[in-house]
């Protein structure tokens, strides 16, 4: 406590809300006996403009410099008395306030009992409001440009978008050519047109656009710094470029799944192959004559544990563990527990584009469940009508594939509807494989300090309320980098994404957080534990120090109980602050 | 309500989903007994085990620690390591004696207002049946505990992650070292009231002398203690500072 504290307690009857269960004028009484309190009265309803007057001209009156006031809760009434604090001269961060609404006079029924907790948390609150110190919340600033890494169908949609709004973008690609992996797909559902017509003008775009540079052949080295002032260090060619950017957009996409060798016998017997390998067959032209199809739903994907949610947003051990099971074969048997919803559709696509190129191929589609949404039911009623046969096969006993006489190949499988074995003899398999994380998706995430979900994409701050954005400040993400997607969803992202990322560069500043951890650097040691804990990346330890990034920290605490040295202090949330209350929970011990 | 013992309830709820829990409550008038002072902090992961020890130390039977369900802490994973704190900090009390019932951690969304006024109700009558805190009993110990909790060594094994060890050995590793660091700071706090032997220690704290020379040594070592003086086949300690 630097300066002798002057505390000033108003305590509110809220109508009859408090008055009518918590004997106030008592509270009142109370309070005045409390060390450092110079005032302490009520009102009727300390939020109506006579109280908030009553506040700021107390403060003035009696030289207040804590302002104490016990009513509701300060979720919702903090910030109005924070101004009116504000606005008699004092520094918002030094009013402290009681719930003796929802934590007492509403939940209690026996006056007494209900009086003598008031008083304990007037108490606590008096006793907090000594240690409080003035905070500032600091303006940043933040650069109008943006890096968007992956130029894929969402990364060129992101960039257009927001280069038309007059940002300045970077679109980084690491292959030589833009266009993702729509580039390998002949014909795109729901339309079937050609992906060059979707693709081709979106590229064409890009690489004319006057606010885009494009970087192909380019791979990201570095990223430092945070929301408003990223410095990018890139590799082009085997040349180091560098950048600013104020906001990041993350489009990296998402693998194909290949089955290890054998599952399936892929790789094992000539005619097995995925559906990707499939259509690059048919882009090519090179299915010649009608032919017995056979396709495969849901090979690696809907199988596998369902990882328990201790490892979401967890990042380190989950990360190794998914590299390694992406780095096997870009799979491994245990294959991938969502659904990844293209895929269904995909197949659909493909068999239709065969029929209507040879009317006497015979498909079939092998499913557990067929999943058609939104309008795509019609896609699968013109497959039906076009005689795509859909026969079902469970989870239990998948499809075994071997060998048949003339070159051919056997599919066999228990048809739960007919309830027997059946086998179809076919010249091809197509198996419909997932999306999964990419390497790249992984290593990038864990280089920018985002959190993985439950799958091993890159994890959206809130699933229902706050997509697109992810854990760290500045940093939207946009296509199937986040999860599968097909290509209306994955522009649908990157425009949201564009956006989001807009609206930060349009406000020029932002304020950050108040709150925020401080490391006392003589106590610091760098041993980088609370490095490894912020789920923010807030902490850089460097030079055998820690500094936190004010604009990263969102003030959790976490790395404050961690810290070995006890180096490290939450702003507002101090420990002396918090064991002021603990120690005035039930006795009077204030120092 | 019959005549004798109220319990004394410090809770610590996170801002963003149980105190928001807490508020509903309120708002919902669910009616719950007066026992609990709760202290609101933005996440579950600033309760700092030292701050539950401090709550015993000041009056509280039961320290009540609440946060957002696994998944849902607004800061991603701060649960997630109040979660393991608890946890470690549980199973050492037990081994000093206190009651592990007497930590609590729930998790309470912003929409369970129900469930915290149940939780609070539920808690009080657990720990109206263990009875007043042992606090007399148990004074320097725990002293220690609040020395040991708020040390180097327990602050680094309670937050990192052991990724090479077995969880399970992993969690018995760091039991045993912080139950050796409590018993180290009993020493140091007899030391801190004036010289002792090794015998007078061993009195004081039910700890085997050999054990007591062990850490002994290590203080010794630190600079914390030294050998100053010899009396009747014993040495005689004292805190070199
Ligand atoms: C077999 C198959 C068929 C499909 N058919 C259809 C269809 O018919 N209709 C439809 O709507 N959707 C279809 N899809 C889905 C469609 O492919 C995706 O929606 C689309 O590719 C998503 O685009 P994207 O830009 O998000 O990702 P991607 O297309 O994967 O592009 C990501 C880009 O980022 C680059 N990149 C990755 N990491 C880095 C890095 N660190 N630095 C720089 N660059 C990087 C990659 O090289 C790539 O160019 C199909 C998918 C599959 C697997
Ligand atoms: S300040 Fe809160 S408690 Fe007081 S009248 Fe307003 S709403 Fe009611
Ligand atoms: S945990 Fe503490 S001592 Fe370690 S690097 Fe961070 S601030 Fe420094
Ligand atoms: S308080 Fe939380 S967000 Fe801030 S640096 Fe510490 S762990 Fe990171
Ligand atoms: S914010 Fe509620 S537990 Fe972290």
């Amino acid at each position: 406590m630097k300066d002798e504290p002057r505390v000033g307690v108003f305590v509110c009857h809220c109508g009859t809300n408090i008055g009518g269960v918590v004997d106030v004028p008592e509270v009142v009484e109370y309070a005045k006996t409390l060390p450092y309190v110079v005032y302490a009265d009520r009102n009727l309803y300390t939020c109506s403009e006579e109280g908030l007057n009553n506040i700021r001209d107390t403060i003035k009156e009696y030289n207040l410099n804590r302002v104490v006031v016990a009513s509701c809760t300060p979720r919702t009434h903090e910030p109005l008395f924070r101004v009116a604090c504000q606005e008699g001269g004092l520094n918002p961060y030094l009013f402290e306030m009681a719930n003796i609404r929802e934590h007492c006079s509403w939940v209690h029924h026996d006056s007494k009992e209900a009086t003598e907790k008031a008083k304990d948390i007037v108490r606590m609150a008096v006793a907090r409001s000594l240690w409080l110190e003035p905070q500032e919340e600091p303006e940043l600033e933040i650069k109008d440009s943006s890096l968007v890494i992956g130029g894929g169908i969402s990364g060129l949609v992101a960039a257009i978008s927001l280069a038309d709004q007059g940002f300045k973008v970077y679109l980084v690609e690491k292959e030589a050519e833009l266009g993702g992996l729509v580039r390998q797909l002949y014909k795109l559902y729901p339309t079937l047109e050609d992906t060059s017509e979707i693709l081709n003008p979106h590229i064409e775009e890009a690489k004319n656009h006057r606010n885009i540079e494009v970087h192909t052949s380019t791979t990201i080295k570095d990223i430092e710094g945070y929301v408003g002032n990223f410095h990018v260090t890139a590799i082009k060619n085997k040349e180091q470029i560098e950048f600013d950017v104020g906001t990041i957009i993350v489009a990296t996409g998402a693998w194909n799944y290949h089955p290890p060798e054998g599952n399936f016998q892929y790789g094992v017997l000539d005619g097995v192959m995925t559906q990707l390998e499939l259509e690059e067959l048919l882009k090519e032209g090179k299915l010649e004559r009608p032919e017995i199809i056979v396709m495969i739903q849901c090979v690696g994907s809907r199988v596998g544990e369902i990882w328990s949610y201790e490892l979401v947003g967890l990042f380190h051990s989950q990360a190794t563990r998914l590299l390694s099971k992406i780095l096997g074969a870009r799979g491994s048997e245990e294959g991938w527990a969502y659904c990844s919803k293209i895929c269904c559709m995909n197949a659909i696509k493909n068999a239709i584009l065969i029929k209507e190129q040879f009317p006497e191929s015979e498909v079939t589609i092998l499913y557990q469940d067929l999943r058609t949404y939104k309008e795509y039911e019609d896609f699968y009623r013109r497959a039906r009508k076009l005689e795509v046969r859909f026969l079902k096969y469970i989870y239990e006993i998948p499809p075994e594939i071997s060998e048949a006489p003339g070159n051919k190949l056997r599919v066999s499988f228990y048809d739960p509807f007919a309830g027997e074995e059946m086998s179809i003899i076919c010249d091809k398999v197509a198996l419909s494989t997932p999306l999964i994380p990419s390497k790249d998706g992984i290593l990038l995430a864990k280089k920018l300090k985002i959190p993985l979900d439950q799958n091993g994409f890159l994890m959206e701050a809130h699933v229902k309320l706050r997509p697109i954005d992810t854990q760290i400040e500045g940093i939207f993400l946009a296509g199937t980098a986040a999860g599968p997607k097909d290509i209306s969803e994955s522009i649908v992202s990157a425009k949201a994404a564009a956006a989001r990322a807009s609206i930060l560069m349009g406000n020029k500043v932002i304020k950050t957080e108040a709150l925020t951890a401080v490391v006392n650097q003589d106590l610091c040691i760098g041993c980088g534990l609370c490095e490894e804990l912020c789920p923010y990346g807030a902490h850089i330890v460097k030079d055998g120090k820690s500094t936190v990034i004010e604009a990263l920290c969102k003030g959790c605490g976490v790395c404050v109980v961690a810290c070995p040295q006890k180096a490290i202090s939450a702003k507002h949330y101090t420990d002396d602050q918090i064991l002021a209350a603990v120690k005035n929970a039930f006795t009077e011990q204030l120092t | 309500m019959s005549v004798g013992y109220e319990p004394k309830i410090l809770g610590f709820l996170c801002n963003w989903c149980s105190y928001a829990g807490a508020d509903l409550a309120g708002v919902s008038r669910f009616e719950y007994p007066p026992n609990a002072r709760v202290i609101r902090v933005m996440c579950s992961g600033r309760v700092d085990p030292v701050h539950i020890l401090e709550g015993f130390k000041s009056g509280a039977d039961g320290v009540l620690v609440t946060g957002c369900h696994p998944g849902d802490c607004h800061y991603v994973s701060g649960n997630f390591s109040t979660e393991r704190r608890v946890e470690i900090m549980k199973k050492v009390v037990n081994k000093i004696g206190i009651d592990p019932e007497r930590i609590r951690l729930e998790w309470v969304s912003a929409s369970e207002g129900r469930k915290y006024a149940e939780l609070v109700k539920e808690y009080t009558d657990s720990i109206r049946k263990l009875g007043p805190f042992p606090l007399n009993e148990i004074s320097d110990l725990l002293d220690a505990a609040i020395g040991a909790f708020g040390s180097e060594r327990v602050r680094w094994l309670m937050n990192k992650q052991l990724e090479e060890i077995e969880p399970e050995k992993a969690e018995n590793v760091i039991i045993t070292s912080i139950e050796r660091e409590i018993e180290r700071y009993q020493l140091f706090q007899i030391l801190e009231k004036g010289n002792s032997t090794v015998s007078e220690m061993a009195k004081q704290t039910n700890l085997p002398s050999d054990v007591i020379v062990q850490h002994l040594i290590a203080l010794m070592k630190q600079g914390t203690a030294a050998i100053t003086a010899e009396a009747e086949h014993e040495y005689i300690y004292t805190l070199s500072r």
